[in-house]
């Protein structure tokens, strides 16, 4: 596969043509400028064709400009499948399930805190478990991570980790309909039972960030985000029991893609018709998962608003929270008629152009990488059009975590942000060249495509200055 | 022969482990996934624990032998440093060595989410080559 094969569409959309892998049904978009074409993975585009090839896909096999190689879809991949024709597919979501971002606005300004900003992160790393298998301070019974795994984040509100009103800023009111706990395997539980409420590693972290550039004035004020303001950023998901639910039915599909006698161009795509029995379970246990991780960042939360009360004597507002690994039952125009499909989101967030708690597009988080600005953007009617109403998720991988290790030193990295005036805590200082900002792509030149091919409108920059890598 | 090696993955980690046997290959990528996951220089052999499994294939069983060590780290904190494994068939039974993981003294490394099937192979030349990828 390579870049010669892709046709120019437009601007900021390439076409990855039908034919150009056999068995493709619709055509692959991807989109990105002219800057990070240069980033494109000949991997990449072989992924958006193979996706192409699934049962029921409709319209485009779509690829975000944060996109790279992932396994099975590719990171940033977005896909929509007829909902009762089509396929779901475990690797079309991630292990992960409902990765995603949370952002939190407290009544902080930045000179406020400039001068406390160690004991702040310092009280925020104490508050929130992080780092590999971290634990939170939960001791849960069977009932109770049924009850999670049913009733995603109003679990966490009903038993007094936040306020009613957070779940009318969750995507999906922080609970995904359809969850069956009975699904989830034992060893699934076994890993989420001892995780609910920390932050894990990897990639995800919590960042103090302050308000630096408004765009849209109205959104901004809607979403009650204002010039300086200290916001908190969270990015974490279903912990041991995400990856292991995805662990458990990529190893079911297997079979069952032979079953129902799909071919398959990679094992990792592994999918089965939505209404069979198989599909089913299949997203009982995913949505529980999703449920999960909603109530995880729901409960980290909280604690946040501690520290901004017992420190400061401040609050912090739930602005929004969405997922980036999922897979949803949603209505979308193809042609003329309006259909049920599940949309796979991986490494891609929702743009919805109605959100009824705000009454406008929907607010979009973009996380950067660390040290870098993140991005609240609002969702389009574009995005209803172009996109199955997505987005891009982040910054997107350029350098592998091999290349990042052997080219950076932590001491480098960490001496980067110190001039920057960001401050870092973590407990596993040998990762941070993972997750240094050369590792990704430009988060800026990210945001302009989405926002100048209209699938979100920029709203608000945020600039770090404190974070805590998990 | 290198036992094992890490390969170039922009999103992942993947490695390449290798062995004149299948049991070999076991053996080995169990060892490039506890690297992984913690600085096995500091786990002592205190302790031994058995997997016994059965699979579809050989890359089926490679996957879960993989994921069984990941959950065997995960939920009991149990390092594995050494193992013998015997692979008859398509069924797996193995011994290993290691202890529990204690955060006063060992140094973890990176958080494996998973192990996936993405290119997931075991080829024979002279030798048997095993690609695998991890989440992390």
């Amino acid at each position: 596969m390579t870049l010669a094969e892709l046709q120019r569409k437009g601007d900021y959309t390439w076409e990855v043509p039908e034919g150009t892998t056999p068995g493709m049904r619709v055509p692959g978009r991807i989109f990105l400028s002219d800057n990070l074409m240069k980033f494109l993975e000949p991997g990449a585009i072989q992924q958006v064709a193979n996706v192409a090839t699934l049962p029921g896909i409709q319209k485009w096999s779509l690829a975000m400009p944060d996109v790279h190689t992932g396994y099975g879809f590719p990171i940033g991949g977005v896909a929509a499948f007829d909902a009762t024709e089509g396929v779901l597919s475990p690797g079309g979501v991630g292990f992960d399930i409902n990765c995603g971002t949370r952002l939190l606005a407290t009544t902080l300004f930045k000179e406020e805190i400039e001068q406390r900003i160690d004991r702040f992160l310092t009280a925020l790393f104490q508050a929130i478990p992080s780092g590999l298998g971290s634990k939170g301070p939960l001791r849960l019974s069977d009932t109770e991570l049924n009850n999670v795994f049913s009733n995603g984040a109003k679990w966490a509100v009903n038993s007094g980790y936040g306020d009613p009103a957070d779940l009318t800023h969750c995507e999906s009111q922080g609970c995904l309909d359809g969850a069956d706990p009975s699904k989830v395997s034992p060893l699934a539980k076994k890993r989420g039972k001892p995780q609910l409420g920390s932050l894990g590693s990897g990639n995800h972290f919590l960042e103090i960030q302050y308000v630096d550039q408004i765009f849209e004035r109205k959104a901004a004020n809607l979403f009650s985000l204002e010039d300086g303001q200290v916001c908190i950023m969270l990015h974490s998901g279903s912990r041991g029991a995400g990856h292991q639910i995805c662990t458990d039915y990529l190893k079911v599909f297997q079979g069952a893609s032979r079953k129902y006698d799909i071919k398959l161009p990679d094992k990792q795509l592994a999918c089965v018709p939505a209404e069979s029995p198989e599909g089913r379970n299949y997203f009982g246990a995913m949505a529980a998962a999703a449920n999960y991780a909603w109530t995880n960042r729901q409960m980290m939360s909280f604690w946040v608003r501690n520290v901004v009360e017992q420190k400061f004597g401040a609050t912090a507002t739930l602005v929004y929270d969405v997922a980036h690994n999922i897979a949803k039952l949603e209505r979308h125009s193809v042609g003329e008629a309006r259909k049920e499909v599940y949309v796979h989101r991986k490494g891609a967030t929702r743009a919805f152009d109605k959100d009824s708690s705000y009454g406008i597009g929907q607010p979009v988080l973009i996380p950067g990488s660390m040290g870098t600005a993140s991005y609240v953007l609002q969702g389009t009617k574009k995005a209803m059009a172009a996109s199955f109403g997505s987005t891009c998720h982040g910054a997107g991988r350029v350098l592998s975590r091999k290349a990042a290790k052997s080219s950076l030193t932590w001491k480098a990295v960490t001496e980067n942000l110190k001039q920057k005036h960001i401050t870092i805590k973590t407990d596993h200082l040998s990762a941070v060249p993972e997750e240094a900002p050369e590792a990704y792509k430009p988060i800026d030149d990210v945001i302009e495509v989405v926002s100048k091919l209209g699938i979100s409108k920029t709203v608000a920059r945020l600039v770090p200055i404190g974070v805590i890598k998990g | 022969m290198l036992k094992y090696e890490f390969v170039e993955h922009t999103a992942d980690l993947t490695f390449k482990a290798c062995g004149r046997d299948l049991n070999r290959v076991f053996e080995n990528a169990a060892e490039a996934l506890e690297s992984t996951l913690v600085m096995l220089e500091d786990v002592a052999l205190r302790e031994t624990t058995t997997i016994e499994m059965t699979s579809d294939s050989w890359e089926d069983l490679l996957y879960d032998w993989l994921t069984e060590l990941l959950v065997t780290f995960e939920v009991n904190r149990f390092a594995v440093k050494k193992c013998i494994v015997n692979v008859v068939g398509l069924s797996l039974s193995a011994e290993c060595w290691g202890e529990r993981i204690d955060p006063n003294r060992h140094t973890l490394n990176t958080e494996v989410k998973a192990v996936t099937y993405h290119n997931l192979q075991i080829k024979k030349n002279n030798v048997y080559h095993a690609e695998i990828t991890l989440d992390v």
